[in-house]
């Protein structure tokens, strides 16, 4: 019997001093890899009642990515650096300093696990090989200014489900769809509505595209942020997912959670859309994109900035501010 | 004294410092704050001269408060310091941020005070602090520092105006208004919210024949009815007209497109930056004081992205208004100050915001009067206490007007009443003076 969101309940809650940022897990197990605001990247397994974390990574700086490929961790952070490490003998195997100019924001490792995609705020997008550690691509396709002359930020990048497109997105709303064998720019759509600008009251900007997933067959590609906020104090807007149909370059739909917040992270399955993220307070929105309705909206333990789906689609690992949670979809 | 409108002319042909040793025995710092008097400085060359030696001040008011830990006082490495590393700067030992690696390099002219604690985390009482360097009083509305500077350091004929704010965005604005408070409206703030030249001085169509040719009208006027009624308020109406054709002579000074390209281009385009170029233009053409505002960092979520979008600003902006001034011979006249009402908490909170905080938190001095290269003060290793030298906004307000060469212990008067400049028994903060 598939999941129901409606039937989505916390199962465990993992208290930490730290901030999460991103979550990676080993397939076919609850060992999870997190990367932390502790300038480390640890390990803890989830299905332990006394856990006892691992440490493995240390940047020397915040912690922003990691993916688990085999026996390998590759983390990057605010050092700029990317970094492979054994996860059996807990040391590093490959270090590239200066693989971005400045701090990598987001890691998205292709369904084959061959290659690993890093976007940084130098605002490059560089395909590495996994093996090799050899950069294969450098895309680049997003401005390092934005329209009122400040520095922009490439937040995030995700891969297709079959590994062939894959897309990055910023500060001010531009996404961009590669072809990721060839470092190609296909396509491009823009979604300013997750961009603030605020001209008149208080002169600066918040927001920018958080969340990247491609539909289950690649035709289309969810964008996840925050919609247009009065107040840029704080993420006091509605948080938003738009859809587009990037071949055509038009936004097919959107919806809006029911809390103020953004949407950091989007897994899309061929059941549902989900959102996960926070404002202050962490939430969770179930969609159907096909139907266009909204199936389940909820909250989390707290505000989330990465989360992991398991092989039978009924578990979600998200990370975030203090704590880990284990959230169930039951039947 | 008459003064002349801003040439720009970086010539001056008197000698500087025979020029200073002969003002030394009267005293310079009185002397250039009250020098109406003295017929012998009409020339052009003393006169230029006595400009360079009028002391002035920008202040660059960091509205909604900036964070002292992605600026002045970074903590890399503390639970509490976010993602941002530090960097050394030109003074062995002293780092921040790494967000501002222009004002690292050129740090020789700035003073870091990092022990701050001002005990008001509220944007409007916060603003009123370190607008006026004291609390508030019921019965006793105290001027704001650009206030009780014009009075001190502004000429008492001088046509250009004494006190200019530049405040574009809503956000604050009212939190912290120039106030003359009781010495006046004489030494209030001419505010600019919208555009850098102000619009009331815009002829309207007017030549300046015509204005002229009124002025001369009004003159005759106001002499025949002036003559046998000396009156305060008479002479007051009379300065105010001189005060306004003065301004409206000197509208240039507010147009930034009269600076060279090269220089509007170091200032960058930005609005702060070019509020920043229209304060300089201010302050080298004689105006004592001019606020320059940047808001609003008040960052309660995604503090990091906030300062990342706002300090490499604040960073350019700043240490092109050093070099400018410094290279135009002003910054030894000029203080720059970064003030504001607050800064934020070394706690993150789950917004990855900074809140407001009030309780160890960091503001520069940079430039006339100053003890450059140098910090004042620690805060703890999280930042949540200082830690030694705590001092509160009295005493930055006394080195303030120390630096300028101001008594800060000076009463001024109202009715009978004497009321100090800064509170009995505030002492500056004599580490960081020069």
């Amino acid at each position: 019997m598939p999941s129901n969101p409606r039937n989505l309940r916390t199962a465990r809650e993992i208290a930490r001093r730290d901030m999460l940022f991103s979550v990676a897990r080993v397939p076919n197990t609850e060992r999870l890899f997190v990367a932390s605001s502790d300038n480390k990247v640890h390990e803890i397994d989830a299905a332990q009642q006394n856990i006892q974390p691992i440490e493995h990574a240390d940047h020397g700086r915040y912690v922003t990515a990691v993916r688990v490929v085999g026996n390998t961790a590759i983390s990057g952070g605010y050092d700029g650096r990317l970094i492979w490490w054994d996860i059996q003998n807990r040391r590093a195997i490959r270090t590239i300093d200066n693989a971005h100019a400045r701090q990598v924001r987001h890691l998205a490792l292709s369904p084959d696990g061959t290659t690993i995609t890093s976007v940084a705020d130098d605002m490059v997008c560089r395909i590495w090989n996994v093996a090799t550690g050899e950069k294969l691509h450098e895309l680049r396709g997003h401005e390092e200014r934005t329209p009122t002359n400040f520095g922009s930020m490439l937040y995030v990048c995700a891969y297709s489900n079959d590994g062939r497109h894959l897309a990055t997105g910023d500060r001010v709303g531009h996404v961009v769809i590669w072809d990721s064998a060839t470092g190609m720019q296909l396509s491009a759509v823009e979604a300013p509505t997750l961009y603030t600008w605020d001209g008149v009251q208080r002169i600066r900007s918040i927001g920018g595209v958080r969340g990247l997933a491609f539909s289950p067959n690649g035709t289309q590609l969810a964008v996840g942020g925050v919609g247009q906020i009065g107040n840029v104090d704080a993420l006091q807007g509605p948080s938003r997912v738009e859809i587009y149909d990037w071949v055509r370059r038009m936004r097919v739909h959107e919806f809006n959670g029911q809390q103020q917040g953004i949407f950091n992270k989007l897994i899309w399955t061929p059941e549902w859309l989900c959102a996960l993220g926070g404002g202050g307070n962490g939430f969770v929105a179930f969609h159907d994109v096909a139907n266009r309705t909204m199936i389940h909206q909820g909250n989390v333990p707290m505000h989330v900035h990465d989360a992991a789906l398991n092989e039978a689609g009924d578990k979600i690992y998200a990370v975030g501010h203090q704590k880990i949670a284990l959230l169930e979809i039951r039947a | 004294m008459t003064k002349r409108s801003f040439c720009g002319s970086a010539a001056h042909a008197i000698n500087r410092r025979g020029f200073l040793s002969t003002l030394a025995g009267a005293g310079a710092g009185a002397f250039a704050a009250d020098m109406t008097g003295v017929q012998a400085l009409a020339s052009p060359e003393l006169a230029q001269e006595l400009r360079r030696n009028q002391k002035r001040c920008i202040l660059l008011w960091l509205a909604g408060g900036a964070s002292q830990l992605e600026t002045f006082d970074p903590k890399p490495g503390a639970v509490t310091g976010g993602p941002f590393q530090s960097i050394q700067t030109s003074t062995p030992g002293v780092r921040i941020s790494e967000l501002m690696p222009k004002m690292a390099r050129r740090f020789k002219d700035t003073c870091v005070i990092r022990s701050l604690n001002t005990r008001n985390g509220d944007h409007g009482g916060g603003s009123r602090l370190m607008m006026r360097g004291r609390a508030g009083e019921s019965n006793l509305d105290y001027p704001d520092l650009g206030a009780v500077l014009s009075r001190e350091l502004g000429q008492q004929d001088s046509q250009v105006p004494d006190y200019v704010s530049f405040y574009f965005a809503t956000e604050g604005r009212s939190f912290a208004p120039g106030t003359p408070g009781f010495l006046g409206a004489r030494y209030g703030s001419m505010d600019l919210y919208t555009s850098l030249i102000p619009e009331n001085i815009r002829r309207a169509g007017i030549s300046e024949q015509d204005h002229q040719a009124r002025n001369d009208l009004r003159g005759l006027i106001s002499g025949q009815f002036e003559r046998g009624r000396p009156s305060d308020s008479l002479d007051s109406h009379r300065q105010a007209y001189q005060r306004v054709r003065g301004i409206m002579a000197h509208e240039q000074l507010f147009d930034i497109t009269r600076e060279p390209q090269y220089i509007r281009d170091r200032y960058g385009p930005t609005l702060f930056g070019q509020q920043a170029l229209a304060a300089r233009r201010l302050v080298e053409a004689g105006v004592p004081f001019v606020r320059v505002s940047r808001a609003w960092w008040d960052s309660h979520g995604q503090n990091f992205e906030t300062h990342q979008e706002m300090v490499p600003e604040l960073d350019h902006v700043m240490a092109t208004l050093l070099d400018d001034l410094e290279q135009r011979g002003l910054l030894e006249s000029t203080l720059v100050l970064t003030l504001a009402e607050f800064g934020r908490t070394p706690n993150i909170n789950a917004q990855l915001g900074r809140d407001h905080f009030a309780n160890a938190w960091s503001v520069t001095l940079s430039g006339c009067g100053i003890k450059g290269g140098t910090v004042y003060g620690r805060s703890d290793e999280t930042g949540n206490r200082v830690a030694d030298g705590e001092v509160g906004a009295a005493r930055v307000f006394a080195t303030i007007y120390r630096a300028l060469g101001i008594n800060h212990q000076k009463n001024y008067y109202v009715g009978a009443r004497p009321v100090p400049l800064t509170d009995p028994g505030t002492e500056p903060i004599r580490e960081v003076l020069a």
